[in-house]
């Protein structure tokens, strides 16, 4: 069935929107075989169609701008912000009707793409880092866990909230600011969660607690600290109910 | 959970429930705000405190919903699975109704976060029609569409807005979410007179009226809710409900620029006196002069 003229309209103030800006503002809708009285109402309202094109980009691209200050220093640095925006826009991957998933749009389009990450290695990182608290304070919260307690035992499991997180970097991108964008290559394990507040938090975690943390959610915490080498799982249940109090676990849970 | 509650309860200047206001909005239960409204876009599927904030005044305090981004008169394919989780979230706040913007906001699955005016052709009325029936037959309460300012005119027109608009909301059979600051903006960039529009309408079918402020870039003037709404969009409210003769809820919106909660309480009080004002008997019995001088 051919494209209803309705459509190619709506297709055209898209390409308008999104694609570079058009030396002629009813070059789109004649690339869509729109008719020449549509082409002309184009190009007879030009501030109108400039309008358009700010005020839908600004909506697209201050999320963007909120969401990533440091990476937007990096690349306006480089003079590169710009051409980013414009290719992320021209791929079209604004799925999602909610307006707090333009963020994560833009990560999953760098991931995607690589766009960049061959001249900064550590982009995708940065993006990553730049968005992990706003999601993690704003992640949906689960049912009610049952059967939790608050005193870890050497044969439970570990229960964080929904939202924590334990991500592992190259490079110590949470270090990274608008003022020094460019992160130091180093090993970098991060815990995320929301406090008692609900606030995002961001700790700093060893490599070895990282991975009791990763592996004490399936796994009884003594198996883990063993299987990791741990000498003297001490600190590592202090950590632990410590993190309880903080809001990043919920309790502890006997396997059975 | 929220009962259902009967359109007629909805009355008065309520207010848009906006983040920044939260925690003062949760603390304080005699603000005096008839009614919030929310966009469901920005709730379902979210989570952590300013949510559970924003859930618990929904359970409280009365609700209009009222949606960005469905792109009504788009050609993208419904998302079942979040219609259904809007339903339900209808049911669980008991609004008497939900609203959405009568425009596109996505094509070909891109998501444009805009209020894109549609082509006022017999064609774009008739596929938006179509579209605004499937989505009434998918939700629990009555649909309302709400006309937006536009600043251009997608492709060669057939028809003006007013007679699009109108074919729409009577060929859908749904009610109107009125902004009278659109009809205003409209008017003031496509030269008509907003009175004689607004006479011209489906007066009967308006069940809700938007109000905000607006601001001039250039040679156009913008939808911005941004500004304290001035003298004349006021009075155009109090000239359409003093037409109307019946209390139906104004909202007052304000996306931009958000004031501190106080100051927002006291340009509602602002406008709830003009709304007042204009169903008072004596307004009332003015109505129809005004309306033969429109």
């Amino acid at each position: 069935m051919p494209e209803s003229r309705t459509f190619r309209l709506q297709r055209a103030m898209a390409s308008l929107i999104l694609d570079d800006e058009p030396e002629d503002f009813g070059a789109p809708a004649e690339r869509l075989g729109l008719p020449a009285s549509d082409q002309q109402a184009f190009r007879d309202q030009p501030e109108a169609m400039d309008l358009y094109r700010e005020l839908a980009r600004l909506s697209l691209v201050e999320p963007l701008e909120t969401t990533f200050p440091v990476l937007k220093a990096l690349l306006e640095d480089a003079g590169a912000w710009e051409s980013c925006v414009q290719a992320f826009l021209s791929a079209r991957r604004v799925r999602s009707t909610h307006y707090r998933d333009l963020a994560p749009s833009f990560l999953g389009w760098l991931a995607d793409t690589g766009w960049g990450q061959e001249r900064w290695p550590f982009l995708l990182e940065l993006a990553h880092a730049e968005l992990l608290e706003v999601l993690v304070a704003r992640f949906p919260e689960g049912d009610p866990a049952q059967d939790l307690h608050d005193e870890p035992g050497p044969e439970d499991v570990v229960w964080f909230d929904p939202g924590t997180q334990v991500v592992a970097y190259a490079h110590a991108v949470h270090r990274a600011t608008e003022a020094a964008p460019v992160p130091e290559a180093r090993p970098t394990h991060l815990l995320a969660f929301r406090d008692a507040e609900g606030e995002a938090r961001v700790l700093e975690l060893t490599a070895a607690t990282a991975a009791l943390l990763v592996q004490a959610r399936t796994r009884p915490l003594a198996e883990s600290a063993a299987a990791l080498g741990f000498a003297d799982p001490a600190p590592a249940l202090a950590l632990l109910r410590d993190l309880r109090e903080q809001g990043a676990v919920l309790g502890f849970r006997s396997p059975h | 959970m929220a009962q259902g509650r009967s359109p007629g309860s909805f009355q008065g200047v309520g207010l848009g429930l906006r983040r920044a206001h939260l925690d003062e909005v949760a603390a304080r239960e005699d603000h005096g705000v008839p009614f919030w409204e929310t966009c469901p876009e920005n709730l379902i599927g979210d989570g952590g405190r300013h949510h559970r904030l924003a859930c618990a005044i929904l359970d409280r305090d009365p609700v209009l919903t009222h949606g960005l981004a469905i792109s009504l008169g788009g050609f993208d394919p419904w998302d079942g699975d979040y219609l259904r989780e809007l339903d339900r979230f209808l049911v669980r706040t008991g609004t008497p109704w939900h609203s959405e913007h009568l425009c596109f906001t996505g094509v070909d699955g891109s998501c444009l976060h805009e209020l894109l005016p549609l082509p006022f052709t017999r064609a774009a009325a008739r596929h938006t029609i179509a579209r605004a029936k499937d989505l009434q037959a998918r939700l629990s309460v009555p649909l309302l569409l709400e006309n937006i300012t536009y600043y251009a005119h997608l492709g060669e027109r057939e028809m003006d807005e007013a007679a699009f608009i109108s074919e729409v909301l009577e060929g859908a059979d749904v009610g109107w979410l009125l902004d009278v600051n659109n009809v205003y903006v409209n008017a003031l960039n496509f030269g008509f007179d907003p009175k004689a529009w607004l006479a011209r309408m489906p007066l009967d079918r308006v069940a809700q009226i938007h109000i905000a402020g607006h601001k001039k870039f250039g040679s156009i003037t913008v939808d911005t809710h941004g500004a304290d709404v001035i003298a004349p969009v006021i009075e155009l409210m109090q000239w359409t409900l003093a037409r109307l003769g019946r209390p139906v809820p104004v909202l007052l919106e304000r996306d931009n620029h958000i004031p501190d909660f106080g100051d927002l309480l006291a340009e509602r009080v602002r406008i709830q006196a003009a709304y007042d004002a204009a169903l008072s008997p004596a307004e009332a019995e003015a109505a129809p002069a005004e309306a033969v001088r429109a």
